[in-house]
Formats: C-alpha cells, sequence, structure tokens
C-alpha cells in the first residue's frame, strides 16, 4: 500500500510538470499581454521617455522580455539588429518631397515603415537586451548612416544596463546588496552616454572613442559566451525557465493588477469559497443519501419514479436562474425583504439587530454573532449550490444501494430474524454507500472551484470571482496559480478516492 | 440457404424464424417503452422545428407587400414584393451563418420529410432490413446535398439594401402580410425601452427596445446549435483519442491516458473561462470549440474502456485473421460495438453545452450581439424585470430537462439488465 501511495506521488511530477507547461504555453502563447488588450500595456501610448522606461521595467519585472521557452539570442547577427535599427531610423528621417529639391538623407514615401513595424522592432530592440550589445557597439562604430548611429547609441545606453541581483525578491543579502550598489553605478553611467537628436557626426564619434569603447573593451567578457554558458542560457534565461525557479519555492509572483503576492490573495480568499462549498457538499450528502436509500428501497413504486424525475428536473434547473429567481423574490429591496443579497458576514436579520452597541466592522462582532451572520449569509447561496447536487448524488445512493439489496448476505439477515430496519441500516446501507463515499475525494476541487457562478451572483469575493477577474485583467500570475492549485487538489483526490477504495473494501489491493 | 433467410420463410424446423431485428431495432423499441423519455425526443424535435421556423413566426419583413399606384417611393410603386423569402439569405440581414443555415433549412427540412415519407409509402415490398439500408442511404444523399446546398448559398454571399418595409407597410393603401411578431431580434428601437408583459410583446422588450419573444425564439437556433456542435466536436476528439489508446495498448495508451489525467485536473468552468479569456471578440463558434476541446476525456475513457473491453473478443481476432487493415477493424468493426455509451453521454453532453453556454453569456463572456438565453436572463438582471428572468430560465431548463430525459431513457435503453 505504501509503495503504491509513494508510486503514484512519484508520478504526480511528471503530470504536474506537464499540466504547468500547458497552462503556461497557452497563457504565453495567446494573443495579448497582461495589462489588457491585445496591444500590450502602454505599447502604443508609451511616446513619451518615461512611458517606455516604465513600460520596459514592467517587462523586465515579470519576465516578459525573455524568449517563451528557449533562449537563442546569442545567435543574433548584426544584420539583424541592423535591420531593426533601419526601420527606427527610416521612421525618423523626412520624406522626400514629390518635387523639389530633397533633403539630405530623406526617405521616398514608399518605403517609410508601417506603424505596427516600428512598435514590434522597437519592443525587439528592448528584449534582446544585452545579447546584443556588441552588435550595437559595432552599428554605433560604423553603420554608413548618421541617424543609424544615433539610434543605435541610444538603444546601447538602455541595453548595456545590467539587472540588478534578486531586484524584485524580498530579501537581499549583505554582498548581493554591496554588488547591486556597484551595478547601480555603471547603470546610471552608461544611461548617460546618450546624444541629443540633433548631435552631428563629431559628437557621436567623440561619444564612441571616449566613452563607449573603452568600456566594452573592459567589459568584453560578459558577451562572449562559452558553449557551456550558451546552453544554460539557451534553457534557462526564459519566461519558463524563470517561471518554474519561482515555483520550487512556492513563490507564484505578483498580481499585474495590483503588485501583491498572488499566494497572498489566495489565502485570503480561499476561507469564503471553502465555507460556502463545504457547507453546500456536506448538506448535499446529508439529504441524497436517505433520499436515494429510500428511493431504492421502494424501487419502481410511483413514488421512486416520481422522485427519480423530480430530481432530474432540479437537476436541469440552471444554478444561476434559480440564483438570481431567489435574489429578485427574497431579498432586500423586494416585497419578500428576508436574506441579503450578497456578500459573506456583515448583515442581520430585521428580527435580530444587535443595537446596544456600535458595530462598524466584523471586528466588534462577538464569535457568535458572527457566526449568525455568516450562516445568514450563506443560506441563499448554499441553497443553490446544493440542490443541483442532490439529484446526482442522490443518484449514486439509489444505484449503490440496488447493487447489494439483492445479495445474499441480505437475505440472510432477513432470514435470521433481522428487523427490517436493522438490515437496511446496518446491513445494506453501509456496504451500498461505498462508492457515494468515495466520491468526495473527486469533490476535493469543487470545494474551491465549485462556485464561480454563485460567487458572481452573490457578489462573495471568493476564489470563483477572484479567477473570473483575474482572466479580465490577464492577471496571468493568477490564473497560473489558482489553475495550478487546483490541478494538484484534483490529483490528491484521485488519490485519496483510489486509496479509500481500498481502505473500505478489503477485496480490492494494489499489491 | 441464404435466400430463405433473408426473406424470412420456413427453416428446417418448421418453426417460423424471428424477424430481422438489428441491434438499432431493439434499442429502439426499448427506448419506446420509457414514455417520458420516449416523449422528452418529440419534445426536442418540436425545439428544432421552432428553431427552424423562428423567421415564419418573428421578422420585420413581410411575406408579401403590394403597393397601389403612386404610393410609396418611385421604383416600388405599383408592384409587389416578396421581400421575406430574399431576406432570409441576406448576408446584410441575418450576420450568422447560423441564422442562414437554419433559414435554408425552412426550405430543405420538407424536402428531407417527403423523401422519408414518400419512401415508406412506395416501396413496401423490399424485406425489411434492406428497405431501411436504402432509405437510410437515400436520407443520407439528401442530407449531403443540403449541406452543399447551404455552402453554395453562403459563399455566394447574397446582399441587400436595407429597406424599411414596416414605415411602407403602414402606408396608406398598401396591402401586406407580415410574420405574426414584426420585430427582428437585433433591432434596436429606443421608443420601446423595457416595456411590460403585453399583446404585442409576449415577454416585454429588453432595455434596448428589442422584442424578447423574438430573441428567445432565435435562441433555440444558437442554444441547440451551440449543443450539438460542442458535442460533435468533443465526440470526434474523444472517440479517436480513445480508441487508439484502447485498441494499441501500451505506449500510446499511457500518452492517452496521462493526456486524459493532464486535462481531468482542471475544473472545466475554470478551463473554459481561461480560454475564452483570450479571446477577445468571440462568436458562438469560438463558444462551440472552446466548449469541444475542454470536454472530450469523458468520451475518450468511455470508448478506452470499450476497447479494452472488445478487442481480445472472436470476432475482432477473426477481423484480424481476415487480414484487414487496422483501421478498417477499429472503426468497422469495434468502433461500432463501442458507441452505445458515447451516444448516452452525448445526450447528456447536449445538455451539459447548452448549460455552459448559458452560464457564459450570463457572465458576460458569451458573444456580444448574439440573442443567447443566458444572455436575455443578465439583462433582465440589470432592469429587474421579471419576465426577462424567468422566460429565458424556464426556455434553458425545458431545454436541458428534456435532453437529460432523452439521455436517461438511452441509458435505461442501452442496459441489458435494465430490458424490460
Amino acid at each position: 500500500m505504501t509503495t503504491y501511495i509513494i508510486k503514484r506521488i512519484v508520478l504526480m511530477i511528471p503530470t504536474l510538470f506537464v499540466i504547468s507547461f500547458m497552462i503556461f504555453l497557452v497563457l504565453n502563447l495567446a494573443p495579448g499581454r497582461p495589462g489588457g488588450g491585445s496591444g500590450g500595456q502602454g505599447n502604443e501610448t508609451a511616446q513619451s521617455q518615461e512611458a517606455r522606461e516604465s513600460y520596459r521595467i514592467f517587462k523586465e519585472q515579470f519576465n516578459f522580455d525573455k524568449p517563451v521557452i528557449f533562449n537563442a539570442r546569442f545567435t543574433l547577427t548584426e544584420a539583424d539588429v541592423e535591420r531593426e535599427v533601419r526601420i527606427l531610423a527610416d521612421f525618423q528621417a523626412p520624406i522626400c518631397p514629390a518635387e523639389g529639391e530633397a533633403t539630405p538623407g530623406c526617405i521616398p514615401e514608399a518605403q517609410k515603415p508601417e506603424v505596427a513595424d516600428i512598435i514590434k522592432a522597437e519592443e525587439l530592440l528592448e528584449d534582446w537586451g544585452h545579447y546584443i550589445v556588441p552588435q550595437l557597439i559595432q552599428i554605433a562604430d560604423t553603420a554608413d548612416r548618421l541617424d543609424m548611429q544615433k539610434i543605435a547609441l541610444r538603444q546601447l545606453s538602455t541595453n548595456a544596463k545590467r539587472r540588478l541581483l534578486n531586484e524584485y525578491g524580498k530579501q537581499q543579502t549583505p554582498e548581493q546588496r554591496e554588488a547591486n550598489k556597484a551595478i547601480h553605478t555603471e547603470n546610471e553611467m552608461v544611461s548617460k552616454w546618450r546624444l541629443p537628436a540633433e548631435a552631428d557626426a563629431a559628437t557621436v564619434d567623440a561619444m564612441m572613442n571616449e566613452n563607449w569603447k573603452p568600456w566594452f573593451e573592459e567589459h568584453r567578457h560578459r558577451y562572449e559566451y562559452g558553449l557551456g554558458e550558451k546552453i544554460v542560457i539557451f534553457f534557462t534565461d526564459t519566461r519558463f525557465a524563470k517561471y518554474w525557479e519561482n515555483l520550487f519555492t512556492l513563490d507564484f509572483g505578483v498580481s499585474h493588477v495590483d503588485k501583491r503576492p498572488v499566494m497572498e490573495k489566495i489565502i485570503e480568499k480561499v476561507p469564503y469559497t471553502l465555507t460556502l462549498n463545504f457547507f453546500a457538499i456536506l448538506l448535499a450528502y446529508i439529504i441524497s443519501v436517505p433520499l436515494g436509500v429510500w428511493s431504492a428501497y421502494r424501487q419502481d413504486t410511483p413514488a421512486d419514479r416520481v422522485m427519480t424525475i423530480v430530481l432530474f428536473l432540479l437537476y436541469s434547473l440552471p444554478s444561476f436562474f434559480i440564483a438570481v429567481l431567489l435574489l429578485e423574490t427574497l431579498t432586500k429591496g423586494t416585497p419578500l425583504d428576508i436574506f441579503p443579497t450578497g456578500d459573506f458576514v456583515g448583515k442581520f436579520p430585521e428580527w435580530y439587530q444587535p443595537a446596544d452597541r456600535n458595530i462598524q466592522s466584523t471586528d466588534d462582532l462577538t464569535t457568535l454573532e458572527y457566526f449568525f451572520s455568516v450562516s445568514y449569509h450563506m443560506v441563499l447561496p448554499v441553497f443553490c449550490l446544493t440542490y443541483g447536487a442532490l439529484a446526482s448524488l442522490s443518484r449514486y445512493a439509489r444505484t449503490g444501494l440496488l447493487d447489494v439489496i439483492r445479495a445474499d448476505y441480505i437475505r440472510t439477515a432477513r432470514a435470521k430474524g433481522l428487523g427490517e430496519p436493522m438490515v437496511i441500516v446496518k446491513h445494506a446501507v453501509r456496504n451500498g454507500m461505498i462508492p457515494v463515499l468515495t466520491l468526495l475525494g473527486t469533490l476535493l476541487p469543487a470545494l474551491i472551484g465549485g462556485s464561480v457562478v454563485i460567487e458572481f451572483v452573490f457578489n462573495i469575493p471568493g476564489m470563483g470571482l477572484y479567477i473570473f477577474e483575474s482572466i479580465f485583467a490577464r492577471d496571468y500570475n493568477a490564473i497560473m496559480a489558482v489553475l495550478l492549485i487546483s490541478a494538484v487538489l484534483t490529483l490528491i483526490g484521485l488519490l485519496i478516492t483510489d486509496i479509500s477504495y481500498a481502505i473500505v473494501d478489503p477485496r480490492i489491493s494494489f499489491d | 440457404m441464404a435466400e430463405t433467410k433473408q426473406s424470412g420463410e420456413l427453416t428446417a424446423g418448421g418453426a417460423a424464424r424471428p424477424e430481422y431485428r438489428s441491434y438499432g431495432d431493439i434499442i429502439w423499441n426499448q427506448f419506446k417503452k420509457y414514455p417520458v423519455s420516449y416523449y422528452s425526443m418529440w419534445g426536442v424535435v418540436v425545439l428544432f422545428v421552432i428553431a427552424v421556423l423562428c423567421p415564419v413566426f418573428a421578422l420585420n419583413v413581410p411575406f408579401y407587400i403590394s403597393f397601389p399606384e403612386g404610393v410609396g417611393p418611385a421604383e416600388l410603386a405599383g408592384q409587389t414584393h416578396f421581400p421575406w423569402f430574399g431576406a432570409l439569405f441576406d448576408a446584410n440581414f441575418f450576420e450568422s451563418g447560423l441564422d442562414i443555415f437554419f433559414n435554408f433549412l425552412i426550405f430543405a427540412m420538407p424536402a428531407v420529410a417527403i423523401v422519408w415519407v414518400a419512401y415508406r409509402q412506395t416501396i413496401v415490398t423490399l424485406p425489411k432490413k434492406e428497405f431501411k439500408e436504402r432509405r437510410l442511404r437515400y436520407v443520407g444523399w439528401t442530407c449531403v446535398l443540403i449541406t452543399f446546398g447551404f455552402i453554395a448559398v453562403y459563399w455566394y454571399d447574397f446582399r441587400q439594401p436595407y429597406v424599411d418595409w414596416m414605415t411602407f407597410s403602414q402606408l396608406e393603401g398598401v396591402r401586406s402580410i407580415f410574420p405574426h411578431f414584426q420585430f427582428s431580434y437585433r433591432d434596436v428601437d429606443l421608443s420601446s425601452v423595457t416595456l411590460p408583459i403585453s399583446w404585442d410583446h409576449w415577454v416585454g422588450t429588453d432595455k434596448e427596445g428589442r422584442d424578447v419573444f423574438t430573441r428567445l425564439l432565435y435562441g433555440t437556433r444558437i442554444s441547440l446549435t451551440i449543443g450539438v456542435v460542442a458535442v460533435a466536436i468533443y465526440v470526434s476528439i474523444g472517440v479517436v483519442v480513445g480508441a487508439l489508446g484502447g485498441y494499441y495498448g501500451g505506449w500510446v495508451d499511457m500518452v492517452v491516458l496521462r493526456l486524459i489525467e493532464v486535462m481531468i485536473c482542471f475544473p472545466t468552468l475554470f478551463l473554459i473561462l481561461t480560454l475564452r479569456g483570450f479571446i477577445d471578440d468571440p462568436s458562438i463558434f469560438h463558444i462551440m470549440i472552446i466548449i469541444g476541446i475542454t470536454g472530450w476525456t469523458r468520451i475518450a475513457r468511455l470508448v478506452r474502456a470499450e476497447f479494452l473491453r472488445l478487442k481480445n473478443q472472436e470476432f475482432v481476432q477473426a477481423a484480424v485473421a481476415l487480414g484487414l487493415t487496422q483501421r478498417t477493424i477499429i472503426f468497422k468493426h469495434v468502433l461500432p460495438n463501442a458507441l452505445g455509451p458515447v451516444f448516452v453521454a452525448a445526450a447528456f453532453g447536449v445538455a451539459g453545452a447548452i448549460l455552459i453556454e448559458a452560464t457564459l453569456s450570463f457572465l458576460g463572456l458569451g458573444p456580444p450581439t448574439a440573442p443567447s438565453w443566458g444572455q436575455i436572463l443578465t439583462t433582465g438582471r440589470e432592469t429587474g424585470q421579471m419576465a426577462l428572468i424567468l422566460a429565458p430560465g424556464f426556455a434553458i431548463f425545458v431545454t436541458v430537462s428534456l435532453l437529460n430525459l432523452v439521455g436517461d431513457g438511452a441509458r435505461d435503453a442501452l442496459d441489458p439488465k435494465l430490458r424490460k
């Protein structure tokens, strides 16, 4: 048994890897970037230098400047870089007038690059980062056009910056802080080595010879990669590798929306969903097992048939329909003013008002009052979640009992004179309910993911509403985290199901 | 010997051979013994007919309009027009290919019915088996013709300029016959916003002044299509994947199992929401594909289990011994025997897909302009109109429970233990 469990857990690891890889691919290859819209956050609007810079930092922070799975940027040649620089230079160059004297360095109207190409070129030069520093130096030094040289210089002052160690992490060691100081001074220095747009050829040359060339000679080793380094870069300097690096330390990253750690937000939201679904599942079991047993006991009587059909119809009622219906008829502001319209805690029914105290927030409530308020809020959502599960669960219970009720040991029990309740409850139900109980394992992921619609309707700030909002905000880290957590829960649930089969039924063995 | 068997005459023993009954016949006779399921099936057929005939009930274009001399615009005066028939295929009027397909069926469906009935009336002398096979072939070819006809109509991309027939019909002396509900499901009319239930508007109007009953009628088309197409997509994926895994076993099975395991690890709604989140402007076809690619695991597991059961049986060994290709064995010999549980799962699956689509539309993630039931319910919730909540909710409920009851009956009919 232990071997079996260990084997299953070991098998989970590749499955989890594939799962995370799949989610990762779907999220990263899908059109659009975080921040909403398919253009990307501040991409088209980033006209000013500051906006451009903050967008670049945003990309760097969430590793969006890195390639998705493999990184082969050390193979980029000067021609690749020159092509992009040329597009930018063409964009800035004046258009040749149709007739009359052409200004020097002008571009015919037909060769003017498209806006989409310019944005792409800018993005590419930024994303390629320090991998293209040698190529940029080369272009700035030897390009035949002055404007291209200047653009290469400008790009150089951005790309030659180095990333601080452990920049977005929480803790930094003293050595890291020391190293970061050095990196920072160098970055400051490098970012000043740029020229205004109207600079002439002499200043460009001076800047190259005085600042950039000596600097590059000094740091040339940074941009030359051995075979081993290339392989390491190829596999590890990517979005996927960085993400996995963080996953190993159970760090799901920060939310794109408010920059808070995703894990913190999830832990904040899980209790709501857990309460809701726990009580719904509990209630569904408490009601459906007796119902199923009763209807199996009276198999093929009119009562059984009516019950089956009624439960079937209940099963077909969409839960959001019932939820909206209840919301429109039973809550505040409607004729039957009984229940609150949503939220999780804080309101009380009309007949109970803790009026003698001034209650500002939920902290002022006594524990009893808190539970009372929560259960008052839970009535409608739990009802909506429960009734749908009733039908399928009681169906399972019915089949489970039907399987055993004609067994020999039941006949024996009757033959030896046991009373009917004893036969049913003690002999039949105990054996017949095994499949129903093992179903519990598969319900584990439903504990956190089973109530998206209900949370949406009743405005309960749980996991369902959270993933719903994250998807709209394209908050990739949040989506990944929620999907991964539910995947892990499902895997554990499946394992629990299999183990519980073996525990309750001695005939099943995994050895 | 072979001839006597065919025509069902006396055998050597003297007793009459029982009439030929195929597996399908047996199941069908069983299914008819569950009255609730049987009538539910006819209910689904009625829903389908309603979906096809929507424009007959509700459209703001007249079947017939006749202008006397000197009335109306110059180019129409003194003429008689039948604009309804043109509007059905007008790509300007019905934007989605789905509507044009259903409009095409208005004319094609009677053709199929006539073929079916005529065949029954004329060829009664054939043995039953042959008759049924021929009928099936005939109907199949008719369906193929219909499909090609629709594709031709769709590619022809027929477009007409918009004409406001409603205004013309109110002119003095103009005679016209309109469908009973003179509304289109998408024309915004700000003069009649959120009207209550009346004789004109059976379910009232929504906040953009559109007649909700018309929208409900056209919503039938969306729901049924999404259900059927999404399930068709995932049944075909699931059957192929499950068949490969079950038949070949070994590493193929291992890959299939891991794939299924990966897929079932996500709560379905989460996965659907995530995929939907990446489509900026969804149409109903996107929704179908999303439901299709997330729902196949169940079918794959069923088919795989059936294949594991069947592949060692004698008839498969006989097929192998005869030297048939593996494709023939898998798809012609094993698969037909494994399809029973798939049919049941598909019937429940259509109901499930309709529910998922309604949920997505309710959450505001459906196609924005389509008259989907879930979307009508959301607008009702926004404006607080009870009719707009009850009517679509009831429509979803009826459709889904009819389909579920059909699935239930099919399950019982296929189960030999439960045969009556």
